[in-house]
């Protein structure tokens, strides 16, 4: 590929990013300007934003990816990323809303009436948001590589330097503008190469994907424990990733939260049509690319590949451009959470201490990154999906739900599941995934449930320690919101 | 350019509720809460609360057994694999297309249904 291509569309999104960020600031530029604008925010820009801040370089190039390699059974990762907001719908979204909470630790804290629980829950947070950040910069890696033939730290480091410079700045403060122009540069990208891609295969008139059902690779397919484990995982990771609880706050009231989630989901299902519709098309025409290690780059290859010239490149440049807006738009989305939780907690919560901490929870996951290998990009944030639903679903879902948790039962739960989950993933990264077995590599499907367990098991047993509050708490959390009762 | 730096707001810790609010919106406030928090305006919270529980239950129930029922089809029925649909295979069309419509049905549903429970919580209330 051109290597010209890469760097003018890395460079575009970088710039159109910035633009949008330090335009949509002059908008709304004191506190409580950003406070009304952002009750303000129609649904479908909100639900745009969020849809561009949760499609990360998994879903736009691991995706494809993983159906180039396994077919079928990789096709459970998109209707897990979707359905999982199915269930953020179902039992977090208005709640949530109407908690007034901004962050997880916010949540835990004022519901369980505890330091102790907020502290263990901000290191959950951050432990999230780190390991979910480095399959980003490993996808960055990726895509310099392939399009400019640039050595693979330069991406990470190119991203985490936009992404720095734009939070710490202050560019992203606008960020639902932003987010909402990534969702639909990320759609557009995928979108129109792939209408050219059809177009070609009409005109040539083959047969096109009849084959899919050849497998590229000797991969056993997975077995049912393993869907139903990944499944899990993504279900019920979804409710507790951190930078999606954000942009919750920015709906008026509970009722549109609901309403933008409805949103989301069309948004994310519409979206999820190309990933499978070029990992089916790269099962047909571009097969090589599983047996050379390269099935991650499917999406960036294929509209070079399949049309070639000038107009491929240009239709390359877009997917280039997209890719990058997928890394950038999650990362920034993460640091931004991860630095207000770090800031509040340890740093005092100066603008000094945010931009510090806006700093340090983008340069760990880069160390962490550049001294990994990339694994499959699905592959390794679905295990941040299991990584939330054994620790942070719990805690809201038991949260909002069941008056009886304590803060006892939250902490002992939590630790439970960072434990078994933490030490499942760091088993799996030592034996290699040849050696690991299904309940290591897919651990979701235990640790949750005994996640959930110890949580209920402890609560029940220090029924004492229920916040005598709990009563104001649940009727809060539950009850519609009146146009009487104006907030701030 | 003046950062805005937005953290928590201390909405929802009891005792400070809806500070910085207008006065008369304030006191109106109290009092909606003070009938909720009667044995009386209880009992319509905790009905409201199971109503969506269950709701939100039945729907993800309903969700998982389809997804069940997709997955037991396809690896169940011989032939199914086979199947074309516009030339693509069913496996994929139905994984790959057919199950996002169910998803957003679902949610569609959901929401509709978690309104009404609300307006019918309002009602009993007296609260318009």
């Amino acid at each position: 590929m051109n290597p010209v291509v890469g760097i003018a569309a890395f460079a575009a999104v970088s710039l159109a990013t910035a633009v949008i960020g330090f335009y949509g600031l002059r908008v709304s530029r004191t506190t409580g300007d950003f406070y009304v604008a952002s009750r303000t925010v129609r649904p479908w820009w909100n639900a745009s934003a969020i849809g561009g801040e949760y499609l990360s370089a998994a879903s736009f190039l691991g995706v494809a990816g993983l159906i180039l390699l396994s077919g079928t059974d990789a096709l459970w990762y998109p209707v897990g990323y979707t359905a999982g907001y199915l269930m953020l719908l179902l039992f977090v979204a208005a709640p949530l809303r109407r908690s007034g909470a901004y962050t997880i630790p916010d949540f835990t804290e004022a519901r369980l009436d505890s330091r102790a629980v907020r502290r263990v829950t901000s290191f959950v947070v951050v432990v999230v948001g780190w390991l979910y950040i480095v399959p980003q910069l490993h996808g960055a890696a990726l895509a310099i590589r392939i399009t400019t033939g640039l050595p693979a730290w330069v991406g990470q480091v190119a991203v985490v330097a936009v992404v720095c410079v734009t939070v710490v700045s202050g560019g992203m403060r606008s960020i639902t503008f932003v987010q909402a122009f990534q969702y639909w540069l990320k759609l557009t990208a995928l979108a129109v190469p792939a209408l050219f891609i059809l177009l070609v295969l009409a005109g040539n008139g083959s047969r096109a994907v009849a084959e899919a059902s050849v497998n590229p690779t000797a991969m056993a397919p997975a077995g049912p424990y393993q869907n139903i484990s990944l499944l899990v995982a993504l279900l019920f990771g979804t409710l507790g990733l951190p930078h999606v609880l954000v942009r919750f706050y920015t709906n008026p009231d509970g009722q549109s939260a609901r309403r933008t989630t409805l949103i989301v989901l069309g948004l994310l299902s519409v979206f999820y049509l190309f990933p499978t519709a070029y990992g089916l098309i790269g099962r047909t025409f571009a097969p090589g690319l599983a047996k050379s290690g390269q099935a991650d780059a499917l999406v960036l290859l294929l509209p070079g590949r399949m049309i070639g010239g000038t107009a491929g490149d240009l239709l390359s440049a877009l997917v280039v451009a997209g890719a990058f807006a997928a890394f950038l738009s999650t990362t920034s989305g993460l640091v931004v959470s991860l630095a207000g939780v770090i800031s509040q907690d340890i740093l005092g919560g100066s603008v000094r201490g945010f931009r510090l901490a806006a700093l340090i929870s983008a340069v760990v996951p880069l160390a962490i990154a550049t001294m990994t290998d990339s694994t499959a990009l699905a592959g390794s944030v679905g295990l941040v999906f299991a990584f939330t639903a054994s620790t942070i679903c719990p805690v809201l879902l038991l949260g909002i739900w069941w008056r009886g948790l304590t803060d006892a039962g939250a902490i002992a739960g939590m630790l439970t599941g960072a434990v078994s989950c933490g030490g499942s993933m760091l088993a799996g990264a030592m034996l290699g995934s040849a050696g690991t077995p299904p309940w290591l590599a897919q651990p979701a499907a235990w640790t949750v449930p005994a996640a959930f367990t110890v949580m209920v098991l402890v609560s029940r047993s220090t029924q004492g320690r229920v916040p005598r509050t709990i009563t104001r708490l649940m009727t809060r959390l539950h009850t519609p919101e009146r146009p009487l009762a104006t907030e701030r | 350019m003046t950062r805005v730096r937005v953290t928590a707001p201390r909405s929802f810790t009891v005792g400070s509720a809806a500070s910085g609010s207008i006065a008369a919106g304030r006191s109106a406030a109290d009092t909606r809460e003070a009938a909720e928090e009667s044995d009386a305006g209880q009992v319509f919270v905790r009905s409201l609360i199971r109503s969506q529980l269950r709701l939100g239950v039945v729907v993800a129930a309903g969700f998982l057994l389809i997804l069940l029922a997709f997955a037991l089809m396809l690896g169940l029925v011989p032939g199914l694999a086979e199947l074309r649909i516009a030339g693509l295979p069913f496996d994929w069309v139905l994984l790959g297309a057919g199950i996002y419509p169910v998803i957003g049905l679902s949610a569609w549903l959901y929401v509709r249904t978690a309104a009404r429970n609300e307006s019918r919580y309002r009602d009993l209330t007296g609260d318009k």
